[in-house]
């Protein structure tokens, strides 16, 4: 045990005092849209995409795409293809939204039809406001459901790590819905687990909140549309922050614990490293 | 790798099995399936010579003779083939669901694509019976699905005499999303992300065995310098994984130093899994045909971290190994004999922590191995111990493997190009050992070359009886910990 002890101290701390710092070069994010226009004509990003996050379309000729972040597995394959430079590597770990349609990002500054609209599904109702979750800025205790393929549990468990340290923003992963203030939701919730989150969500106390950590937990991912009805969160609870990727990066759950905990300042999502958003509300 | 496919009368096939898989013989079942419906899909593996067979048994009346009570690595295979066919094992000594619950209607067969006999009768209601102990003090414990930690979900059904487990019956199916029946619908292309999501944790071995499986349908051989940085990305993941495990024991011990020292530690495997492949799970590294391309720079860096990360970890494994308390804790709890392991055909590194020398890196061709595969690593006592020992074992033959594909990595292509479809009627099989043992994925092509049936076996699917096995007559307590040192894929079993 002593041995054990002066290991330890000899470490040093470990812990990033960065918070939700860039990732290094050439590992890959989510991608990101850039200012430069589309080539007229060109399909190469869709063609590519595993799980059709993005689409085409024309307004006057110009050619404009839409990617919808919470659809994307991060494969960095449009990246690869497109011929311009309009998807790129988004380096920023800083890409968790309180809004589903903050996910969905465009080229075209009036696209048409309501795109927050086609993003979000039925909502079964309003969630708790974010403004409630003000009270747990300084300490949130978190409830896990996990219904997915294990990556996204081991990204969250990672969260917690010496190098990452989530505790010491607060956070706490308990074992009972009852202590918990927030619910972190991760994979697709098929129909083998519906019944168990929507008892878990049933034992919370008000306010609660809720967390869709990953792709899948938003709009089930790869596995969305099959017989295993494994398509997300959305028409099962309210969400208050999506956290995009497959698995996000532990420093994107922590972004997006910060963000439900009201305490986003700490690591705030500059949109210009972001990226272009530029929906018309 | 290359398969023999042969026809098969059932009553040939009821033959066969008792002696080519009974005790003593050089084979294992691979895995029991079904391509349509309409015929069972014996896969025989052989891992002295590296071969593999298919037999391929038309059904008559939608069922047959069940193997499970002569052959006991039948029984769960056996259910599983109704849930998704409905076809029946009779005198099956526990037929029921396995992986589809109550919410699916009663004769609904994701994978059947003939129709069900006029005269079907489904045997088995969608409610559950879970198998009861009865007697004087006997009580249940239900736990799950949704566990105290951060894990995959699954129901253990405890019945127990004190504080002593009697039987402990394992339901999963929790995560079943389908994924066998969604790699028959996207375009194979794309397929090999499906493929890696069936089990994130081991996403690279799974890419791995689903791009071997795609080559052997092509009949096409990738790269050298391909199939040396695929083995690399496998052994990164082993290790990242092996780390982490460790480490839970340490958690579940109450050593809570170990775990983080080796929480931060997997963060630097990880890093390595980051230069190969840019993501931290190497998703999108392997696919049909080749990988993503990777800088000599890169690989150097790779090669100066394996030599930091292996100076890193000796100290926190010679105090873990060290430590009386902690071998004390894990010596004799949670024991599995060879006989029954072997019985149930048990793969990877539970079956190696009791003696069982299968490490199918040994025998199977993928990537760089078997011709540079590593010496297995084995324990003899079967239990907690033994598991972690040989994990810690392998951790180190992994850093040495690791090192040497390094040096040996040739330059040249990343990637071949394939064809633009698959061949017609064609069977593929990749095998792979992924950080749990032994993964298979088995693939058919229908007339049109389009996959028509996508087979996963994942290394848990035998495994998970081992935890039914290794708990009894031991204490409620150390069922954790148990349930750590095995630790089992809910997901890749679900699929
Ligand atoms: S990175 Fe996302 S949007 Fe781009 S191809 Fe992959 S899944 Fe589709
Ligand atoms: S989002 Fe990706 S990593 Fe997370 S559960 Fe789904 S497939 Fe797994």
């Amino acid at each position: 045990m002593l041995k054990l002890i002066s290991y330890l101290l000899n470490q040093g701390i470990a812990t990033n005092r960065n918070i939700c710092p860039d990732l290094a070069e050439g590992v890959r994010g989510l991608p990101k849209l850039t200012d430069i226009p589309c080539s007229t004509g060109c399909t190469a990003c869709v063609d590519v995409c595993p799980t059709d996050a993005i689409s085409v379309f024309k307004i006057e000729e110009t050619g404009h795409i839409k990617l919808d972040l919470g659809l994307c597995i991060g494969c960095g394959y449009c990246v690869d293809a497109c011929p311009t430079g309009t998807i790129a590597n988004n380096p920023s770990t800083r890409v968790a939204v309180s809004r589903r349609e903050d996910l969905v990002l465009t080229t075209a500054s009036a696209p048409p039809g309501n795109i927050a609209q086609d993003a979000t599904s039925v909502m079964v109702s309003a969630p708790d406001s974010l403004e409630k979750a003000k009270w747990f800025s300084r300490s949130v205790a978190a409830r896990v459901v996990a219904t997915g393929c294990s990556a996204c549990d081991m990204e969250l468990g990672a969260a917690g790590n010496p190098i990452f340290d989530m505790e010491r923003f607060g956070v706490q992963i308990v074992a009972s819905p009852r202590f918990a203030d927030a619910l972190i939701v991760t994979g697709p919730i098929s129909k083998g687990m519906q019944a168990a989150l929507s008892s878990c969500y049933g034992a919370m106390a008000s306010p609660r909140i809720v967390i869709a950590l990953g792709t899948c937990a938003i709009s089930g991912g790869v596995h969305r549309g099959g017989y295993a009805d494994a398509n997300g969160i959305e028409e099962l609870l309210p969400v208050n922050v999506y956290i995009p990727g497959c698995p996000p990066h532990p420093w994107s759950i922590i972004h997006g614990l910060l963000l439900a905990m009201g305490k986003e300042h700490l690591a705030p999502r500059s949109v210009a490293r972001f990226s272009t958003v530029r929906i018309e509300k | 790798m290359k398969i023999e496919r042969i026809e098969m009368s059932l009553s040939e096939l009821h033959e066969k099995l008792p002696h080519t898989l009974g005790k003593n013989s050089e084979n294992r079942l691979g895995l029991l399936t079904s391509i349509d419906g309409g015929q069972l899909a014996t896969l025989l593996l052989n891992p002295k010579d590296g071969t593999a067979g298919l037999l391929v048994s038309p059904l008559e009346n939608n069922s047959y003779r069940s193997f499970t009570p002569q052959l006991a690595q039948f029984h769960w295979f056996e259910r599983a083939l109704f849930d998704f066919f409905g076809i029946v094992a009779d005198g099956h000594p526990r037929f029921k669901h396995l992986l589809l619950h109550d919410q699916y209607e009663g004769d609904f067969f994701p994978l059947r694509k003939i129709a069900l006999p006029a005269n079907f009768q489904n045997v088995l209601p969608r409610r559950y019976e879970f198998f009861e102990v009865k007697g004087e003090g006997v009580y249940e414990l239900p736990v799950g699905p949704i566990h105290a930690g951060v894990i995959e979900p699954g129901h253990f059904r405890f019945s127990c005499f004190g504080e002593t487990i009697v039987n402990l019956e394992i339901r999963l199916g929790w995560v079943h999303r389908g994924v066998e029946k969604r790699l028959t619908e996207v375009p194979w292309q794309k397929a090999h992300f499906v493929a890696e999501a069936a089990a994130s944790d081991t996403a690279c071995a799974n890419a791995f065995a689903h791009a071997i499986a795609i080559e052997s349908i092509l009949e096409v051989k990738v790269s050298e310098r391909a199939q040396y940085l695929r083995t690399i990305a496998l052994e990164i993941e082993r290790l990242a994984m092996h780390v982490i495990d460790v480490g839970g024991i340490g958690t579940d011990i109450g050593l809570l130093g170990i775990s983080s020292a080796m929480g931060r530690l997997r963060g630097k495997a990880l890093a390595l899994a980051d230069l190969i492949s840019g993501s931290r799970f190497l998703r999108g590294f392997i696919f049909p045909g080749g990988v993503r391309p990777v800088s000599e720079r890169k690989l150097s860096e790779i090669k100066a971290g394996v030599i930091g990360l292996r100076k890193d970890l000796a100290p926190v494994i010679q105090i873990l190994s060290e430590n009386q308390m902690a071998t004390e804790r894990m010596k004799d709890i949670g024991r599995l004999s060879r006989s029954l392991a072997q019985e149930f055909g048990m793969v990877g590194i539970l079956a190696r922590a009791c003696g069982i020398e299968y490490d199918s890196r040994q025998c199977f061709e993928q990537g760089k191995f078997p011709e540079l595969a590593p010496p297995i690593t084995t324990e003899l006592g079967g239990d907690i111990l033994a598991r972690t020992r040989v994990r810690i074992g392998e951790i180190a033959t992994t850093l040495d493997t690791i090192e040497k594909l390094l040096d040996g990595c040739p330059h040249g292509e990343d990637k071949i190009t394939l064809p633009a479809s698959l061949p017609a009627n064609a069977t593929g099989l990749g095998i792979v050992e992924a950080t749990r043992g032994e993964l298979i994925h088995l693939i058919f092509t229908d007339e049109a070359g389009k996959i028509c049936r996508y087979s996963i076996k994942d290394p848990s699917f035998e495994n998970w009886t081992a935890i039914s096995i290794a708990i009894r007559e031991n204490l409620i307590a150390d069922f954790p910990l148990c349930n750590k040192s095995m630790a089992l894929s809910y997901s890749g079993n679900d699929l």
